[in-house]
């Protein structure tokens, strides 16, 4: 999923992106949202969903299976 | 009595000594213009003041049709037509990129339903349109600090849609009439030149709501959060495109260089979480579990500034923040669709002297409970201190995005007709308002103030035994004007980000920002 898109999706929801950066191996971006979930989109397209408000963030970006 | 007044001002002094600065004592400009002999004795009249603070709505939006208010109706056409980022007209709005609906709502109004709307204001109930129910949660819009100053645009109010990431969203209206809240406006005061105290979004709002000031993150770019320093043209409102953004809003949404949560000096303005659990960020690997870990860059430094809560408490005045679902979200987590408690709405959560195990945060942080159960608990019993803040949890706020206008309004209303058979009624102020528009266009040009703000035009009531009755209010006021009732009714030393503000100004050959007694009538009954 593209970067734009996912932030697009969440932030409709209400949830506010609160921070973008490369991520540590600089290999895709990590996002983090105002309900403390944080989304790391890597550059091959790999999409994953952790901290405290996970669960609804996967469930925007209609990932399958339990997050992160 | 002579003995204990001599010891107040000396612990008043003392304290003020400490906070430096931030305080001027009693001696701003606000503080000057209200020191009448009678000031006291008028305003003792009330002795019970509550806020309630609700979510994200413009004055347009929600109350533009109000009879007898600055609306929509009133609205120069400079303003109702928007402009593209080159400052060209409009031939038609952009549509609602990704759908005028939030996921789920069935059935959908789809990105493509929204296409070719008019470039003016439209409204979301309009039988004839997208008849849309206040029971409806719409997507969510940009509503950051740095979007809402490029959207006033000096006060043309005509770059809204230009500087979005929704499209002809932003200038949605409802016909409000049949709201709730809307006959407890009719009732009582409806404020219609009221605005949001500073520019952006909640975190920075509900900042201002309760220290008149913007957070700070020492040396910020030494550490992990300088990716989210924004990066901004000279001027020092407008973000640095990004040389791959749309050139017209028509294309999709604008992209910035680094559309950050700090200012290039270090001021927090978006949304950054409390260092203190409830916070979106989870405790450090063995740190403290009371706290946030502090090494996430979203995690803001402990504050410092004096709080409204902080000279309450020097004045022996009894005071307390309700955050609905507060105590719920501590003990079971939060869960969402409900209540999905917002960490960000928790403003006093960001400061040292309410700090996990300090006296002040068991004191004065209370549990609003659940869809305000506590609260409203309180109220019944007469027993809410003299000051309080009432933060409705998430699905009550009336935030685009997660929540929709019918179960906030209603939630509000009900809350509102518990305050009135409270044994505190008789001498009660209470006063709801908007933390700020939420993106939303309005047509009124706040009033040259400071750095900071003011933003765009918000709602407010003002509902009193003392409010004049059926009265729209025309006032220019802020959210600091709740400040500076409590302020000069308990008389409190004067904030210093309000004495900044109202030099601004008067700097500006603006009219000085109210204190909310424009909207009462303080005679004995």
């Amino acid at each position: 999923m593209d970067v734009d898109k996912a932030t697009a999706v969440i932030s409709a929801a209400g949830i506010e992106l609160t921070d973008r950066r490369r991520n540590g191996t600089d290999d895709g971006w990590s996002l983090s949202f105002s309900n403390g979930a944080v989304v790391e989109i890597r550059d091959n397209g790999e999409v994953s969903v952790s901290g405290k408000g996970a669960e609804v963030v996967a469930s925007h970006l209609g990932l399958p299976g339990k997050p992160a | 009595m002579r003995t204990k007044s001599a010891v107040v001002i000396c612990a008043s002094s003392l304290v003020i000594g400490a906070f430096g600065p931030a305080l001027a004592a009693g001696n701003g400009p606000g503080a000057k213009a209200h020191a009448g002999k009678d000031t006291a004795a008028d305003l003792a009249l009330i002795d019970t003041v509550v806020v309630i603070y609700a979510e994200n709505r413009s004055f347009d939006n929600l109350y533009g049709s109000f009879p007898g208010a600055n609306g929509v109706a009133k609205a120069p056409a400079s303003t109702r037509l928007q402009r593209d980022r080159d400052g060209k007209p409009f031939h038609e709005l952009p549509p609602v990129w990704d759908g005028l609906t939030a996921k789920g709502v069935t059935p959908p109004v789809t990105q493509a339903e929204t296409e070719h709307l008019p470039n003016r204001p439209f409204y979301l109930d309009d039988p004839k349109g997208f008849k849309l129910s206040y029971g409806t949660i719409t997507h969510d819009l940009w509503h950051r600090f740095y979007q809402n100053q490029m959207q006033i645009n000096g006060g043309r109010n005509d770059k809204f849609v230009a500087h979005a990431d929704s499209g002809a969203l932003v200038m949605s209206l409802w016909d409000g009439s049949k709201t709730a809240m809307w006959k407890v406006a009719q009732k009582y005061v409806l404020a219609d030149n009221f605005f949001m105290g500073a520019f952006g979004g909640s975190f920075l709002n509900h900042q201002w709501l309760v220290c008149a000031c913007a957070p700070y993150y020492p040396k910020a770019d030494t550490n992990p959060a300088k990716p989210s320093i924004a990066v901004v043209e000279a001027d020092g409102v407008t973000l640095k495109e990004a040389p791959n953004s749309p050139k017209s809003a028509m294309d999709g949404i604008p992209k910035y260089v680094a559309d950050g949560n700090l200012t290039p000096d270090f001021y927090a303005v978006n949304t950054m979480q409390p260092p203190y659990q409830p916070s979106g960020n989870d405790p450090a690997k063995d740190g403290d579990k009371a706290y946030a870990d502090p090494t996430k860059p979203t995690t803001l430094p402990p504050q410092i500034e004096p709080t409204i809560g902080d000279l309450l408490s020097l004045k022996h005045i009894t005071w307390a923040w309700y955050g609905g679902a507060w105590q719920d979200v501590l003990d079971h987590g939060n869960r969402s669709p409900v209540p999905n408690f917002q960490y960000h709405h928790q403003p006093l959560n960001y400061y040292a002297n309410f700090a996990p195990g300090a006296a002040a945060r068991a004191e004065h942080l209370r549990d609003g409970g659940l869809a305000g159960s506590e609260f409203i608990k309180a109220i019944d019993d007469g027993k809410l201190p003299q000051v309080s803040f009432y933060k409705p949890q998430g699905d009550l706020n009336e935030h685009s995005g997660y929540a929709d206008i019918q179960a906030g309004d209603s939630h509000i209303a009900d809350v509102i007709a518990h305050l009135e058979k409270s044994p505190q009624w008789p001498h009660m102020l209470v006063v709801v308002t908007y933390d700020e528009n939420g993106g939303l266009w309005d047509h009124v040009a706040p009033p040259k103030g400071d750095r900071w703000g003011p933003g765009s035009r918000i709602p407010a009531i003002i509902v009193s035994p003392y409010a004049r009755r059926g009265y729209v209010d025309h006032t220019p006021m802020d959210t600091t004007s709740i400040l500076r009732f409590v302020t000069r009714r308990f008389e409190l030393p004067t904030l210093h980000g309000i004495t900044v503000r109202d030099a601004a100004i008067a700097a500006h050959d603006e009219k000085p920002l109210g204190d909310l007694t424009s909207a009462l009538v303080l005679k004995d009954k």
